[in-house]
Protein backbone atom coordinates (compact mmCIF):
# COMPACT_ATOMS: atom_id res chain seq x y z
CA UNK A 1 0.00 0.00 0.00
CA UNK A 2 2.61 2.36 0.91
CA UNK A 3 4.05 3.10 -2.71
CA UNK A 4 0.76 4.54 -3.71
CA UNK A 5 1.50 7.70 -1.16
CA UNK A 6 5.45 7.76 -2.00
CA UNK A 7 4.25 9.17 -5.84
CA UNK A 8 1.59 11.08 -6.11
CA UNK A 9 3.44 12.69 -8.87
CA UNK A 10 2.51 9.59 -11.13
CA UNK A 11 -1.02 9.60 -10.64
CA UNK A 12 -1.31 13.13 -11.54
CA UNK A 13 0.89 12.60 -14.74
CA UNK A 14 -1.55 9.74 -15.95
CA UNK A 15 -4.57 12.04 -15.45
CA UNK A 16 -2.92 14.99 -16.80
CA UNK A 17 -4.07 14.81 -20.96
CA UNK A 18 -7.57 14.66 -19.68
CA UNK A 19 -7.34 17.15 -16.99
CA UNK A 20 -6.05 19.49 -19.54
CA UNK A 21 -8.50 18.93 -22.01
CA UNK A 22 -11.04 19.25 -19.53
CA UNK A 23 -9.86 22.17 -18.28
CA UNK A 24 -9.66 23.97 -22.01
CA UNK A 25 -12.74 21.88 -23.90
CA UNK A 26 -15.10 21.70 -21.03
CA UNK A 27 -14.82 23.70 -17.83
CA UNK A 28 -13.44 26.84 -19.00
CA UNK A 29 -16.22 27.03 -21.76
CA UNK A 30 -19.17 26.17 -19.34
CA UNK A 31 -17.99 29.31 -16.83
CA UNK A 32 -17.78 30.89 -20.37
CA UNK A 33 -21.33 30.21 -21.09
CA UNK A 34 -22.40 32.33 -17.90
CA UNK A 35 -19.50 35.45 -18.44
CA UNK A 36 -20.44 35.60 -22.30
CA UNK A 37 -24.47 35.86 -21.59
CA UNK A 38 -23.69 38.82 -19.49
CA UNK A 39 -22.15 40.24 -22.54
CA UNK A 40 -22.84 41.67 -25.75
CA UNK A 41 -19.79 39.25 -27.54
CA UNK A 42 -20.10 39.47 -31.23
CA UNK A 43 -18.59 37.61 -34.20
CA UNK A 44 -15.57 40.48 -34.26
CA UNK A 45 -15.04 39.68 -30.69
CA UNK A 46 -15.65 42.63 -29.76
CA UNK A 47 -17.87 42.91 -26.28
CA UNK A 48 -18.43 45.13 -23.50
CA UNK A 49 -20.42 43.96 -20.67
CA UNK A 50 -24.04 44.47 -20.07
CA UNK A 51 -25.25 42.97 -17.10
CA UNK A 52 -28.31 41.40 -17.17
CA UNK A 53 -29.74 42.58 -20.12
CA UNK A 54 -29.81 39.57 -22.11
CA UNK A 55 -32.03 37.90 -19.86
CA UNK A 56 -34.40 40.41 -19.51
CA UNK A 57 -34.56 40.45 -23.85
CA UNK A 58 -34.93 36.79 -23.51
CA UNK A 59 -37.78 36.79 -21.11
CA UNK A 60 -39.26 39.70 -23.75
CA UNK A 61 -38.17 37.48 -26.56
CA UNK A 62 -41.68 35.79 -27.97
CA UNK A 63 -39.48 33.15 -30.22
CA UNK A 64 -38.28 32.45 -27.27
CA UNK A 65 -40.95 31.27 -25.15
CA UNK A 66 -42.54 30.06 -28.15
CA UNK A 67 -39.01 27.86 -28.54
CA UNK A 68 -39.98 26.45 -25.11
CA UNK A 69 -43.43 25.47 -26.16
CA UNK A 70 -42.38 24.00 -29.28
CA UNK A 71 -39.33 21.80 -27.05
CA UNK A 72 -41.90 20.92 -24.65
CA UNK A 73 -44.96 19.91 -26.86
CA UNK A 74 -42.07 17.68 -28.63
CA UNK A 75 -41.07 15.91 -25.66
CA UNK A 76 -44.57 15.29 -24.73
CA UNK A 77 -44.64 13.24 -28.22
CA UNK A 78 -41.46 11.83 -27.80
CA UNK A 79 -40.78 10.57 -24.67
CA UNK A 80 -44.62 8.62 -23.92
CA UNK A 81 -44.13 7.47 -27.59
CA UNK A 82 -40.42 6.33 -27.80
CA UNK A 83 -40.81 4.43 -24.04
CA UNK A 84 -44.04 2.52 -25.17
CA UNK A 85 -42.83 1.23 -28.60
CA UNK A 86 -39.49 0.27 -26.78
CA UNK A 87 -41.51 -1.57 -24.00
CA UNK A 88 -43.51 -3.18 -26.42
CA UNK A 89 -40.61 -4.65 -28.72
CA UNK A 90 -38.96 -5.64 -25.44
CA UNK A 91 -41.74 -7.27 -24.11
CA UNK A 92 -41.96 -8.85 -27.31
CA UNK A 93 -38.54 -10.33 -27.61
CA UNK A 94 -38.73 -11.11 -24.22
CA UNK A 95 -41.54 -13.52 -25.10
CA UNK A 96 -40.84 -14.78 -28.17
CA UNK A 97 -38.18 -17.34 -29.11
CA UNK A 98 -38.11 -17.80 -33.14
CA UNK A 99 -35.73 -15.67 -34.41
CA UNK A 100 -35.23 -13.51 -31.25
CA UNK A 101 -31.35 -12.36 -32.42
CA UNK A 102 -32.34 -11.36 -36.14
CA UNK A 103 -35.51 -9.18 -35.29
CA UNK A 104 -33.39 -7.96 -32.39
CA UNK A 105 -30.77 -6.56 -34.85
CA UNK A 106 -33.63 -5.73 -37.00
CA UNK A 107 -35.37 -3.29 -35.03
CA UNK A 108 -31.52 -2.37 -33.13
CA UNK A 109 -30.41 -1.14 -36.82
CA UNK A 110 -31.35 2.35 -37.13
CA UNK A 111 -29.81 2.94 -33.21
CA UNK A 112 -26.09 2.40 -35.23
CA UNK A 113 -27.02 5.36 -37.73
CA UNK A 114 -26.74 9.27 -37.71
CA UNK A 115 -29.78 11.76 -37.21
CA UNK A 116 -28.70 13.22 -40.51
CA UNK A 117 -29.25 9.93 -42.37
CA UNK A 118 -32.49 9.71 -40.60
CA UNK A 119 -33.31 12.99 -41.48
CA UNK A 120 -32.28 12.43 -44.98
CA UNK A 121 -34.40 9.54 -45.90
CA UNK A 122 -37.53 10.20 -43.42
CA UNK A 123 -37.87 13.76 -45.52
CA UNK A 124 -38.23 11.61 -48.86
CA UNK A 125 -40.49 9.14 -46.86
CA UNK A 126 -42.51 12.49 -45.76
CA UNK A 127 -42.41 14.24 -49.00
CA UNK A 128 -45.53 15.16 -51.63
CA UNK A 129 -43.95 12.28 -54.11
CA UNK A 130 -42.42 10.62 -51.16
CA UNK A 131 -42.80 6.90 -49.78
CA UNK A 132 -45.98 7.44 -47.43
CA UNK A 133 -48.12 9.45 -49.92
CA UNK A 134 -47.06 7.34 -52.56
CA UNK A 135 -48.13 4.30 -50.75
CA UNK A 136 -51.53 5.98 -49.55
CA UNK A 137 -51.99 7.99 -53.05
CA UNK A 138 -52.47 4.05 -54.38
CA UNK A 139 -55.40 3.55 -52.01
CA UNK A 140 -56.73 6.84 -53.15
CA UNK A 141 -55.97 9.24 -49.99
CA UNK A 142 -53.70 12.06 -49.28
CA UNK A 143 -51.64 13.74 -50.32
CA UNK A 144 -50.73 14.43 -46.51
CA UNK A 145 -48.28 17.35 -45.86
CA UNK A 146 -46.08 15.97 -43.14
CA UNK A 147 -43.39 18.78 -42.94
CA UNK A 148 -45.42 21.56 -44.20
CA UNK A 149 -48.09 21.54 -41.96
CA UNK A 150 -47.63 22.99 -38.67
CA UNK A 151 -49.62 20.54 -36.33
CA UNK A 152 -48.60 17.64 -37.97
CA UNK A 153 -44.75 18.72 -38.04
CA UNK A 154 -43.72 17.69 -34.66
CA UNK A 155 -45.34 14.18 -34.31
CA UNK A 156 -43.61 13.68 -37.59
CA UNK A 157 -40.43 14.42 -36.21
CA UNK A 158 -40.80 12.77 -33.13
CA UNK A 159 -41.08 9.44 -35.61
CA UNK A 160 -37.92 9.48 -36.83
CA UNK A 161 -36.20 9.86 -33.32
CA UNK A 162 -38.32 6.90 -32.37
CA UNK A 163 -37.29 5.17 -34.78
CA UNK A 164 -33.46 5.84 -34.93
CA UNK A 165 -33.23 5.66 -31.12
CA UNK A 166 -35.97 3.03 -29.87
CA UNK A 167 -33.48 0.42 -29.87
CA UNK A 168 -31.16 1.66 -27.16
CA UNK A 169 -34.24 1.62 -24.83
CA UNK A 170 -35.46 -1.22 -25.97
CA UNK A 171 -32.16 -3.23 -25.20
CA UNK A 172 -32.07 -1.64 -21.58
CA UNK A 173 -35.60 -2.74 -20.91
CA UNK A 174 -34.91 -6.24 -22.19
CA UNK A 175 -32.15 -6.66 -19.86
CA UNK A 176 -34.39 -5.39 -17.21
CA UNK A 177 -36.97 -8.29 -18.14
CA UNK A 178 -34.25 -10.58 -18.48
CA UNK A 179 -32.88 -10.11 -14.73
CA UNK A 180 -36.82 -10.98 -13.60
CA UNK A 181 -36.49 -14.57 -12.08
CA UNK A 182 -38.70 -16.41 -14.18
CA UNK A 183 -40.36 -18.62 -10.72
CA UNK A 184 -42.42 -15.26 -10.02
CA UNK A 185 -43.80 -16.02 -13.32
CA UNK A 186 -44.25 -19.10 -13.71
CA UNK A 187 -45.51 -19.37 -9.73
CA UNK A 188 -48.65 -16.32 -10.44
CA UNK A 189 -49.56 -18.57 -13.86
CA UNK A 190 -49.82 -21.53 -11.40
CA UNK A 191 -52.22 -19.39 -9.40
CA UNK A 192 -54.41 -18.63 -12.43
CA UNK A 193 -53.00 -14.88 -13.15
CA UNK A 194 -53.51 -13.82 -16.85
CA UNK A 195 -50.78 -12.02 -19.06
CA UNK A 196 -52.27 -8.60 -18.17
CA UNK A 197 -52.27 -9.08 -14.51
CA UNK A 198 -48.75 -10.80 -14.21
CA UNK A 199 -47.57 -7.39 -16.37
CA UNK A 200 -49.61 -4.93 -14.08
CA UNK A 201 -48.66 -7.26 -10.55
CA UNK A 202 -45.11 -8.62 -11.79
CA UNK A 203 -43.27 -7.42 -14.42
CA UNK A 204 -43.96 -3.19 -14.39
CA UNK A 205 -43.12 -3.19 -10.54
CA UNK A 206 -39.89 -5.13 -10.71
CA UNK A 207 -39.34 -3.13 -14.24
CA UNK A 208 -39.59 0.61 -12.32
CA UNK A 209 -36.42 1.40 -11.83
CA UNK A 210 -34.92 0.23 -15.74
CA UNK A 211 -38.37 2.26 -16.74
CA UNK A 212 -36.83 5.60 -14.61
CA UNK A 213 -33.21 5.27 -16.20
CA UNK A 214 -35.09 5.16 -19.73
CA UNK A 215 -37.74 8.00 -19.01
CA UNK A 216 -34.80 10.16 -17.88
CA UNK A 217 -32.67 9.54 -20.42
CA UNK A 218 -35.12 9.82 -23.37
CA UNK A 219 -36.22 13.12 -22.00
CA UNK A 220 -32.76 14.45 -21.95
CA UNK A 221 -32.29 13.11 -25.46
CA UNK A 222 -35.88 14.93 -26.08
CA UNK A 223 -34.63 18.53 -25.14
CA UNK A 224 -31.61 18.10 -27.36
CA UNK A 225 -33.25 17.44 -31.20
CA UNK A 226 -31.54 19.33 -33.22
CA UNK A 227 -29.76 17.00 -36.52
CA UNK A 228 -33.23 16.14 -38.21
CA UNK A 229 -34.74 19.69 -37.42
CA UNK A 230 -31.68 20.94 -39.33
CA UNK A 231 -32.56 18.93 -42.43
CA UNK A 232 -35.90 18.24 -42.36
CA UNK A 233 -37.39 21.96 -41.36
CA UNK A 234 -35.18 24.21 -40.89
CA UNK A 235 -36.82 25.39 -37.82
CA UNK A 236 -40.18 25.77 -40.02
CA UNK A 237 -42.75 25.92 -41.08
CA UNK A 238 -43.00 29.61 -39.51
CA UNK A 239 -41.04 28.44 -36.52
CA UNK A 240 -43.59 25.65 -35.25
CA UNK A 241 -39.87 23.04 -34.75
CA UNK A 242 -37.44 26.35 -33.68
CA UNK A 243 -36.24 24.40 -30.43
CA UNK A 244 -34.32 25.52 -27.77
CA UNK A 245 -30.88 24.39 -29.45
CA UNK A 246 -32.28 25.25 -32.98
CA UNK A 247 -32.70 29.04 -31.42
CA UNK A 248 -28.94 28.43 -29.54
CA UNK A 249 -27.76 27.90 -33.14
CA UNK A 250 -29.92 30.76 -35.18
CA UNK A 251 -28.56 33.42 -32.70
CA UNK A 252 -25.03 31.94 -32.66
CA UNK A 253 -24.49 30.86 -36.47
CA UNK A 254 -27.30 32.81 -38.30
CA UNK A 255 -27.10 36.80 -36.78
CA UNK A 256 -23.68 36.36 -34.78
CA UNK A 257 -24.97 37.05 -32.01
CA UNK A 258 -22.72 35.04 -29.57
CA UNK A 259 -23.84 37.14 -26.26
CA UNK A 260 -27.61 36.49 -26.95
CA UNK A 261 -27.21 32.50 -28.24
CA UNK A 262 -24.66 32.10 -25.12
CA UNK A 263 -27.80 33.23 -22.80
CA UNK A 264 -30.08 30.69 -24.81
CA UNK A 265 -27.20 28.18 -24.22
CA UNK A 266 -27.60 28.86 -20.20
CA UNK A 267 -31.23 28.95 -20.27
CA UNK A 268 -31.11 25.83 -21.83
CA UNK A 269 -28.92 23.86 -19.22
CA UNK A 270 -30.85 25.72 -16.51
CA UNK A 271 -33.87 23.51 -18.07
CA UNK A 272 -32.82 20.49 -18.66
CA UNK A 273 -30.95 20.87 -14.69
CA UNK A 274 -34.81 21.39 -13.83
CA UNK A 275 -35.99 18.88 -15.30
CA UNK A 276 -33.81 16.09 -14.69
CA UNK A 277 -34.18 16.90 -10.92
CA UNK A 278 -37.66 17.01 -10.66
CA UNK A 279 -37.72 14.04 -12.71
CA UNK A 280 -35.46 12.10 -10.27
CA UNK A 281 -37.06 13.66 -6.94
CA UNK A 282 -40.08 12.60 -8.46
CA UNK A 283 -39.15 8.86 -9.58
CA UNK A 284 -36.99 8.28 -6.37
CA UNK A 285 -40.18 8.81 -4.23
CA UNK A 286 -41.65 6.62 -6.37
CA UNK A 287 -39.31 4.25 -6.00
CA UNK A 288 -39.43 3.55 -2.08
CA UNK B 1 -39.29 -2.36 -4.79
CA UNK B 2 -41.47 -4.94 -3.76
CA UNK B 3 -44.01 -7.72 -5.33
CA UNK B 4 -48.23 -7.36 -4.33
CA UNK B 5 -49.79 -10.14 -4.68
CA UNK B 6 -53.17 -10.87 -3.78
CA UNK B 7 -52.84 -14.44 -3.21
CA UNK B 8 -49.62 -16.49 -1.84
CA UNK B 9 -47.24 -17.31 -4.44
CA UNK B 10 -46.86 -21.05 -4.69
CA UNK B 11 -44.27 -23.07 -6.89
CA UNK B 12 -46.18 -26.02 -8.84
CA UNK B 13 -44.10 -25.88 -11.89
CA UNK B 14 -46.07 -29.73 -13.26
CA UNK B 15 -49.34 -27.84 -13.13
CA UNK B 16 -47.55 -24.81 -14.80
CA UNK B 17 -46.19 -26.34 -17.45
CA UNK B 18 -49.20 -26.88 -20.05
CA UNK B 19 -50.42 -22.94 -19.72
CA UNK B 20 -46.37 -22.06 -20.84
CA UNK B 21 -47.09 -24.16 -23.73
CA UNK B 22 -49.31 -21.76 -25.35
CA UNK B 23 -48.67 -20.65 -28.76
CA UNK B 24 -46.72 -17.86 -29.54
CA UNK B 25 -46.77 -17.44 -33.21
CA UNK B 26 -49.34 -13.97 -33.28
CA UNK B 27 -46.53 -12.29 -30.68
CA UNK B 28 -43.56 -13.66 -33.23
CA UNK B 29 -45.75 -12.55 -36.54
CA UNK B 30 -46.44 -8.95 -34.86
CA UNK B 31 -42.46 -8.51 -33.89
CA UNK B 32 -41.16 -10.11 -37.29
CA UNK B 33 -43.95 -7.40 -39.02
CA UNK B 34 -42.46 -4.47 -36.62
CA UNK B 35 -39.04 -5.47 -37.47
CA UNK B 36 -39.58 -5.28 -41.15
CA UNK B 37 -41.14 -1.56 -40.30
CA UNK B 38 -38.30 -0.60 -38.81
CA UNK B 39 -35.63 -1.35 -41.60
CA UNK B 40 -38.12 -0.83 -44.38
CA UNK B 41 -36.48 2.99 -44.96
CA UNK B 42 -32.99 0.88 -45.20
CA UNK B 43 -34.51 -0.88 -47.58
CA UNK B 44 -36.27 1.63 -49.62
CA UNK B 45 -32.94 4.16 -49.80
CA UNK B 46 -31.19 0.50 -51.04
CA UNK B 47 -33.77 -0.15 -53.72
CA UNK B 48 -33.35 3.94 -55.09
CA UNK B 49 -29.83 4.21 -54.81
CA UNK B 50 -29.90 1.19 -56.87
CA UNK B 51 -32.45 2.33 -59.46
CA UNK B 52 -31.27 3.66 -62.93
CA UNK B 53 -30.86 7.14 -63.22
CA UNK B 54 -34.22 9.25 -64.36
CA UNK B 55 -36.05 6.05 -64.52
CA UNK B 56 -39.05 5.84 -62.73
CA UNK B 57 -38.78 4.08 -58.93
CA UNK B 58 -40.37 4.10 -55.30
CA UNK B 59 -42.34 5.11 -54.66
CA UNK B 60 -44.12 4.74 -57.87
CA UNK B 61 -43.23 1.65 -59.09
CA UNK B 62 -40.20 -1.40 -58.70
CA UNK B 63 -37.44 0.16 -60.50
CA UNK B 64 -37.06 -2.63 -63.68
CA UNK B 65 -33.26 -3.14 -63.01
CA UNK B 66 -30.72 -2.08 -60.57
CA UNK B 67 -27.17 -0.77 -60.88
CA UNK B 68 -24.05 0.77 -59.15
CA UNK B 69 -23.67 3.28 -61.41
CA UNK B 70 -25.28 6.21 -58.78
CA UNK B 71 -22.62 4.68 -55.99
CA UNK B 72 -19.93 4.67 -58.48
CA UNK B 73 -20.76 8.38 -59.68
CA UNK B 74 -20.69 9.38 -56.19
CA UNK B 75 -17.78 8.01 -55.44
CA UNK B 76 -16.00 9.64 -58.06
CA UNK B 77 -17.05 12.82 -56.74
CA UNK B 78 -14.08 14.44 -55.19
CA UNK B 79 -16.05 16.59 -52.58
CA UNK B 80 -18.03 13.45 -51.54
CA UNK B 81 -14.89 11.46 -51.08
CA UNK B 82 -13.33 14.07 -49.55
CA UNK B 83 -16.03 14.20 -46.76
CA UNK B 84 -15.35 10.41 -45.92
CA UNK B 85 -11.51 10.67 -45.49
CA UNK B 86 -12.52 13.81 -43.12
CA UNK B 87 -14.74 11.69 -41.58
CA UNK B 88 -12.63 8.86 -40.97
CA UNK B 89 -9.89 11.25 -40.03
CA UNK B 90 -12.30 12.58 -37.37
CA UNK B 91 -13.55 9.39 -35.86
CA UNK B 92 -10.22 7.17 -36.31
CA UNK B 93 -8.16 9.75 -34.61
CA UNK B 94 -10.94 10.04 -31.76
CA UNK B 95 -10.85 6.69 -31.09
CA UNK B 96 -7.17 6.35 -30.71
CA UNK B 97 -6.90 9.57 -28.89
CA UNK B 98 -9.91 8.98 -26.45
CA UNK B 99 -8.80 5.25 -25.86
CA UNK B 100 -5.16 6.02 -24.97
CA UNK B 101 -6.42 9.32 -22.71
CA UNK B 102 -9.57 7.85 -20.97
CA UNK B 103 -7.40 4.28 -19.81
CA UNK B 104 -4.28 6.05 -18.15
CA UNK B 105 -6.80 8.89 -16.31
CA UNK B 106 -9.34 5.99 -15.66
CA UNK B 107 -6.20 3.66 -13.97
CA UNK B 108 -5.02 6.67 -12.09
CA UNK B 109 -8.60 7.59 -10.56
CA UNK B 110 -9.25 3.79 -9.80
CA UNK B 111 -5.73 2.84 -8.54
CA UNK B 112 -3.40 5.65 -8.03
CA UNK B 113 -3.77 8.17 -5.17
CA UNK B 114 -2.76 11.75 -5.13
CA UNK B 115 -3.97 15.16 -4.15
CA UNK B 116 -7.13 16.47 -5.48
CA UNK B 117 -8.37 13.12 -6.94
CA UNK B 118 -11.75 12.71 -5.80
CA UNK B 119 -12.53 16.50 -6.55
CA UNK B 120 -11.02 16.18 -9.64
CA UNK B 121 -13.23 12.83 -10.48
CA UNK B 122 -16.49 14.47 -9.01
CA UNK B 123 -15.42 17.61 -11.35
CA UNK B 124 -15.19 15.54 -14.42
CA UNK B 125 -18.90 13.43 -13.50
CA UNK B 126 -20.68 17.04 -12.99
CA UNK B 127 -19.73 18.21 -16.36
CA UNK B 128 -21.48 15.31 -17.98
CA UNK B 129 -24.46 17.39 -16.34
CA UNK B 130 -23.82 20.28 -18.95
CA UNK B 131 -25.36 19.49 -22.38
CA UNK B 132 -22.88 20.16 -25.08
CA UNK B 133 -25.26 22.23 -27.15
CA UNK B 134 -25.02 24.72 -23.89
CA UNK B 135 -21.51 25.42 -24.50
CA UNK B 136 -21.20 25.27 -28.02
CA UNK B 137 -21.11 29.35 -28.35
CA UNK B 138 -18.27 30.01 -25.97
CA UNK B 139 -16.02 26.44 -27.27
CA UNK B 140 -16.81 27.89 -30.97
CA UNK B 141 -15.70 31.32 -29.89
CA UNK B 142 -12.48 29.71 -27.97
CA UNK B 143 -11.33 27.70 -31.02
CA UNK B 144 -11.85 30.87 -33.19
CA UNK B 145 -9.84 32.73 -31.16
CA UNK B 146 -7.22 30.19 -31.48
CA UNK B 147 -7.37 29.52 -35.23
CA UNK B 148 -8.74 26.79 -34.87
CA UNK B 149 -12.02 26.80 -37.14
CA UNK B 150 -12.03 24.99 -40.20
CA UNK B 151 -8.77 22.98 -39.28
CA UNK B 152 -8.64 19.69 -38.23
CA UNK B 153 -7.27 19.92 -34.80
CA UNK B 154 -10.31 22.74 -33.91
CA UNK B 155 -12.32 19.99 -35.54
CA UNK B 156 -11.32 16.71 -33.31
CA UNK B 157 -9.47 18.19 -30.31
CA UNK B 158 -12.71 20.01 -28.38
CA UNK B 159 -13.97 16.43 -28.52
CA UNK B 160 -11.26 14.88 -27.11
CA UNK B 161 -12.78 15.47 -23.61
CA UNK B 162 -15.20 12.78 -23.06
CA UNK B 163 -16.33 11.96 -19.39
CA UNK B 164 -18.43 9.26 -20.18
CA UNK B 165 -14.95 7.76 -21.30
CA UNK B 166 -13.01 8.22 -18.58
CA UNK B 167 -15.68 6.59 -16.11
CA UNK B 168 -16.26 4.12 -17.63
CA UNK B 169 -12.27 3.72 -17.58
CA UNK B 170 -11.95 3.94 -14.17
CA UNK B 171 -15.44 1.81 -13.08
CA UNK B 172 -13.77 -1.17 -15.29
CA UNK B 173 -10.22 -0.60 -13.40
CA UNK B 174 -11.67 -0.63 -10.14
CA UNK B 175 -12.91 -3.59 -10.97
CA UNK B 176 -9.11 -5.52 -11.22
CA UNK B 177 -7.42 -7.22 -7.97
CA UNK B 178 -4.96 -4.56 -6.18
CA UNK B 179 -2.74 -7.63 -5.68
CA UNK B 180 -1.89 -7.46 -9.32
CA UNK B 181 -0.66 -4.14 -9.42
CA UNK B 182 0.88 -4.23 -5.98
CA UNK B 183 2.86 -7.29 -7.45
CA UNK B 184 4.70 -5.63 -10.06
CA UNK B 185 5.58 -2.69 -8.12
CA UNK B 186 7.44 -5.17 -5.63
CA UNK B 187 8.85 -7.07 -9.07
CA UNK B 188 10.77 -3.15 -9.81
CA UNK B 189 8.55 -2.44 -12.45
CA UNK B 190 7.94 1.01 -13.47
CA UNK B 191 4.63 2.94 -13.89
CA UNK B 192 4.71 2.78 -17.30
CA UNK B 193 5.46 -1.31 -17.47
CA UNK B 194 2.78 -1.43 -15.37
CA UNK B 195 -0.09 0.38 -17.76
CA UNK B 196 0.99 -1.69 -20.99
CA UNK B 197 1.60 -5.31 -19.45
CA UNK B 198 -1.22 -5.29 -16.94
CA UNK B 199 -3.62 -1.99 -17.37
CA UNK B 200 -3.99 -2.67 -21.25
CA UNK B 201 -4.53 -5.77 -21.56
CA UNK B 202 -6.86 -6.44 -19.19
CA UNK B 203 -9.13 -3.77 -20.08
CA UNK B 204 -9.15 -4.92 -23.46
CA UNK B 205 -12.80 -5.79 -23.77
CA UNK B 206 -13.84 -2.70 -22.29
CA UNK B 207 -11.65 -0.88 -24.59
CA UNK B 208 -12.72 -2.19 -27.82
CA UNK B 209 -16.27 -1.51 -26.42
CA UNK B 210 -15.54 1.83 -26.45
CA UNK B 211 -13.77 2.16 -29.36
CA UNK B 212 -17.20 1.57 -30.88
CA UNK B 213 -19.04 3.52 -29.70
CA UNK B 214 -16.36 6.49 -29.77
CA UNK B 215 -16.14 5.37 -33.66
CA UNK B 216 -19.79 5.81 -34.08
CA UNK B 217 -20.43 8.86 -32.31
CA UNK B 218 -17.84 11.02 -34.48
CA UNK B 219 -18.78 8.99 -37.53
CA UNK B 220 -22.58 10.08 -36.72
CA UNK B 221 -21.84 13.66 -35.11
CA UNK B 222 -23.20 16.91 -36.54
CA UNK B 223 -23.10 19.84 -34.64
CA UNK B 224 -19.85 20.72 -33.92
CA UNK B 225 -18.27 19.41 -37.15
CA UNK B 226 -21.04 21.87 -38.91
CA UNK B 227 -20.29 24.79 -37.29
CA UNK B 228 -16.04 24.35 -37.14
CA UNK B 229 -16.00 22.49 -40.54
CA UNK B 230 -16.48 25.43 -43.23
CA UNK B 231 -15.01 24.65 -45.96
CA UNK B 232 -14.42 20.80 -48.03
CA UNK B 233 -11.02 20.79 -46.18
CA UNK B 234 -12.44 19.60 -43.01
CA UNK B 235 -16.09 18.89 -43.80
CA UNK B 236 -17.72 15.41 -42.31
CA UNK B 237 -19.68 13.16 -44.39
CA UNK B 238 -22.93 14.14 -42.15
CA UNK B 239 -22.16 17.77 -42.95
CA UNK B 240 -21.42 17.33 -46.94
CA UNK B 241 -24.79 15.34 -46.80
CA UNK B 242 -26.79 17.98 -45.52
CA UNK B 243 -25.65 20.27 -48.45
CA UNK B 244 -26.51 17.96 -51.22
CA UNK B 245 -30.46 18.78 -52.01
CA UNK B 246 -32.69 17.13 -54.45
CA UNK B 247 -33.35 20.13 -56.52
CA UNK B 248 -30.00 20.19 -57.54
CA UNK B 249 -29.23 16.79 -57.82
CA UNK B 250 -31.68 13.22 -58.89
CA UNK B 251 -32.98 11.74 -55.42
CA UNK B 252 -31.05 8.29 -56.47
CA UNK B 253 -27.83 9.86 -56.24
CA UNK B 254 -28.90 11.32 -52.52
CA UNK B 255 -29.88 8.06 -52.10
CA UNK B 256 -26.36 6.60 -53.20
CA UNK B 257 -24.84 9.25 -50.97
CA UNK B 258 -26.72 8.33 -47.88
CA UNK B 259 -26.62 4.82 -48.43
CA UNK B 260 -22.26 5.26 -48.77
CA UNK B 261 -22.26 7.63 -45.36
CA UNK B 262 -24.27 4.64 -43.71
CA UNK B 263 -21.84 1.54 -45.04
CA UNK B 264 -19.55 1.86 -42.00
CA UNK B 265 -22.38 1.87 -39.15
CA UNK B 266 -23.59 -1.52 -41.17
CA UNK B 267 -19.84 -2.76 -40.90
CA UNK B 268 -20.11 -2.27 -36.73
CA UNK B 269 -23.11 -3.26 -36.72
CA UNK B 270 -22.98 -6.94 -38.32
CA UNK B 271 -19.57 -7.27 -37.02
CA UNK B 272 -20.02 -5.92 -33.52
CA UNK B 273 -23.66 -6.24 -32.90
CA UNK B 274 -23.69 -9.18 -29.72
CA UNK B 275 -20.48 -6.75 -28.47
CA UNK B 276 -22.66 -3.51 -28.68
CA UNK B 277 -25.94 -5.01 -27.73
CA UNK B 278 -24.20 -6.72 -24.31
CA UNK B 279 -22.40 -3.33 -23.22
CA UNK B 280 -25.10 -1.77 -23.78
CA UNK B 281 -27.45 -4.10 -21.65
CA UNK B 282 -24.63 -4.22 -19.09
CA UNK B 283 -23.31 -0.49 -18.77
CA UNK B 284 -25.81 1.54 -20.57
CA UNK B 285 -23.89 3.39 -22.47
CA UNK B 286 -25.34 5.21 -24.57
Amino acid sequence: MRHRMRDPVTGLLFVLPVLVLFLIFRIFPSLGAAGMSLTNWNIGGEWSFVGADNYARLLDDVNFWLSLRVTLVYAAIYVPLTVLVALGTALLLNQVVFMRGLFRGMLFLPYVTSFVLAGIVWRWIYEFDGLINGLIGKMGLGPVAFLEEASLVLPALAVVSVWKGFGYSMLILLAGLKSIPGSYLEAATVDGAGPWQKFRRITLPLLKPTLFFVLIIETIGAFQVFDTIYVMTGGGPARATYTLIYGIYDHGFRSFDFGYAATWGVVLFAIVLVVSLIQRRFLDRGNT
Amino acid sequence: MTITASRPLTRDRAAGRPRRRRARWPLAALLAVLSLLTVAPFLAMFVVALSPAGQPTLPAQWPDSLTLDNLSKVLSASGFVKWTVNSLLYSVVSVVVILLTASMAGYAFAKKRFPGRDAMFWTFLATMMVPFQATLIPTFVLVNSLEGVDTFWGLIVPTLANSQAVFLMRQFIMGLPDELFDAAKVDGASELRVYLTIVVPLTKPIMATLGVFVFLWHWNDFLWPLVVGQSDATRTLTVGLTTLRTEEMQLSMLMASATISVIPCLLVFFLLQRYLVNSIAMTGFK
